[in-house]
């Protein structure tokens, strides 16, 4: 990790420390992680499994947000956008032609192409404004697809046919639960660790400068343009990629997944895990699809535990789960290196 | 020659009229939210939930005999108590935060996901429609209007002067404005900022309460009504100016004119997003909107 060569300095790099202690807490998730798999491929289960996939999916779409939300301070209501044209694309192209690279391919190159152009528009304005235009886009965006007869307007798109995935050492179907599980979860903590080492650079440190004060840093020779695009791309693009998962797991796409509701459950999980840590949008995940599924059982009515829950941790907990864990972390990661 | 004035007669003005009545209907909701941004600086986005509690109660007092007319009165008063209980009991408590404008717009987007599934649990999932309260169509301009449309479109110019006298010719009006420009000015002249504020809130919401009266008998009630009216509101108070009362007047017209006459082009369903195309080009061409802000020059 690029924060190894921080680890002597004295003063504590509290920000590499914090990062460090969000890996910690990641390694912990996967461990957690291969022990549900485990189970599951051991019970022949493929319900939990899958349900435990999508969540890992949502996660990926989560993480975006807490790029844009943890490091620019930047509230996106769209996030969406780029997770469900992520679903689209990917869909779409495996129903040409049944290959997993050429879906991700794709995904990458057309994610980071709309997001470029977004973000020239969302990010020339600030704060609440930004907001509004990330929800007006998704929004367009929605209701043009919802619209749109040749790609299953309403419906959606279903059939999707099972995928190989070819891994250079081995392949599997994405139709297979515990595979495709195991995949997803190296595939979600691959995009945690790429967003990781990015923030964690001297451009990370830039947009973390940028949050506190904005005006400051371009006396500093910093171009916060730059910055700030860099981050909405690296956001829509890891959104994206989480996206292109979705139809391999449930061989459909609809214009939900574009919807505002996607975006806010995001943001949802974001605030419930921990604005900032990275590693609480994969826990915040986790935690909510579970308790969806939970109350879920239970009542049809969870949105209202849900957002009991959610006010409550605006409330009283504004770090989030991660924000009450993180920091015994850091203390005993500190602690060991003196 | 006949052919276009029979097309205006025909086809156009009635339109634009129904598109009138809907533009009304949209400044009486986004007229609470640009209230409670231009003045508290804060994104209610649970107002559309508030104007749908104020469609159910009129419905569930409607339904137990009380006239349209005493409901008029009853459901904004009724509301002011609950807007000033939330102010209080949850938007303060993260009011003094840094991040006030993300924070306050997360915690009404959870109190909104509440209010909306208390109403599914309290009234069913299913759309109901209380009776037109004035029967009967009017001919404007040789158009047939329902007469409650035209109602609709007098009483809401009617609120919309009234509530932009209040805040902008009175003392009460005047101790708002100055708690939203300076707070800490105001409060050392002995303004009561924290009262203030919660009666400002609670004023928004019972407007909001006072739409979900007025529309209930046109758009039905059911308990998402508020989300889908909610992004129209938005539109229009984002291209109007967030917190502008002329803002969120001219801009509401124009957007439902623009709706009403491009269906007529093309199709329908396309109008929605050809208005938050619009919204999204104001933002990034002239963010602060058509008009100023409230309380701010």
């Amino acid at each position: 990790m690029a924060d190894m060569s921080s680890r002597s300095q004295k003063p504590v790099d509290r920000l590499g420390l914090a990062m460090r202690a969000s890996h910690v807490l990641v390694a912990i998730f996967v461990v957690l992680g291969l022990i549900c798999a485990a189970i599951g491929a051991a019970n022949q289960d493929t319900f939990f499994l899958r349900l435990a996939t999508e969540a890992l999916i949502f996660a990926g779409l989560a993480l975006s947000v807490d790029i844009l939300l943890g490091y620019t301070g930047l509230l996106s209501l769209g996030q969406a956008l780029y997770f469900g044209m992520g679903a689209y694309i990917s869909a779409l192209v495996l129903k040409e032609v049944p290959s997993f690279w050429l879906a991700m391919g794709a995904v990458l190159v057309a994610s980071f192409v709309v997001s470029l152009l977004a973000g020239m528009v969302a990010n020339r304005v600030r704060g609440v404004y930004f907001a509004l235009v990330t929800f007006g886009l998704a929004q367009v965006a929605a209701r043009a697809v919802y619209n749109t007869r040749a790609i299953g307007a309403s419906d959606g798109l279903i059939g999707i046919p099972i995928v190989p995935i070819n891994l250079g050492f081995g392949t599997f179907m994405s139709s297979s639960p515990a595979p495709f599980f195991i995949f997803t979860l190296a595939f979600i903590v691959i995009l945690y660790l790429i967003s990781a080492y990015i923030l964690d650079t001297p451009f990370g440190r830039i947009l973390v400068a940028l949050r506190a004060n904005e005006r400051r840093v371009p006396f500093l020779g910093y171009s916060t343009w730059n910055a700030r695009l860099a981050a909405y791309v690296l956001a829509g693009v890891v959104a994206a990629l989480s996206g292109a998962l979705y139809p391999m797991l449930r061989g459909f796409v609809s214009p939900e997944l574009l919807f505002f509701a996607t975006s806010g459950n995001a943001v949802i999980t974001v605030v419930t895990g921990g604005v900032g840590t990275l590693a609480g949008a994969l826990y915040g995940s986790v935690i909510l699809t579970v308790l969806k599924s939970v109350v879920g059982s239970m009542t049809e009515h969870h949105l209202i535990v849900i957002g009991l829950l959610f006010m409550a941790v605006v409330i009283f907990l504004p770090k989030g789960l991660m924000g009450l864990v993180r920091p015994r972390i850091e203390r005993m990661l500190s602690g060991g290196d003196r | 020659m006949g052919g276009i004035t029979d097309y205006i007669q025909f086809v156009l003005a009635p339109q634009m009229i129904t598109g009138l009545a809907l533009g009304v209907a949209v400044v009486l909701v986004a007229l609470g939210l640009t209230i409670i941004f231009g003045l508290l600086d804060v994104i209610n986005m649970a107002h559309g939930e508030f104007y749908a509690v104020g469609a159910y109660l009129a419905l569930a007092l409607g339904a137990s005999g009380i006239s349209f007319w005493i409901l008029l009165v009853i459901v904004p008063l009724v509301m002011l108590p609950v807007g000033y209980a939330v102010e209080r009991g949850l938007i303060q408590r993260v009011f003094n935060l840094p991040d006030r404008h993300v924070t306050t717009l997360l915690l009404t987007f959870g109190l909104g996901l509440v209010i909306e599934e208390a109403l599914k649990i309290i009234f069913g999932a299913n759309t109901q429609r209380p009776p037109t309260p004035i029967s009967g169509a009017v001919e404007l301009m040789g158009v047939l209007l329902p007469s409650y449309r035209l109602f609709l479109i007098v009483i809401g110019a009617a609120i919309v002067i009234a509530v932009a006298l209040i805040i902008n010719k009175t003392t009460l009006g005047s101790l708002v404005r100055a708690a939203a420009f300076d707070s800490n000015m105001a409060a050392s002249l002995g303004v009561p900022v924290k009262r203030v504020f919660a009666w400002t809130f609670a004023f928004g919401v019972a407007l909001a309460g006072l739409a979900g009266v007025l529309l209930a008998p046109i758009y039905s009630v059911f308990p998402t009504m508020g989300r889908d009216f909610i992004f129209l509101a938005f539109t229009v108070v984002i291209v109007g100016g967030m917190g502008s009362i002329a803002g969120a007047v001219v801009a509401g017209l124009l957007l439902t004119q623009i709706q009403a006459i491009s269906s007529l082009i093309v199709p329908p369903v396309w109008s929605d997003p050809l208005l938050f195309g619009i919204m999204v080009v104001m933002l990034v061409v002239r963010p602060q909107g058509l008009f100023g802000r409230l309380g701010h020059g």
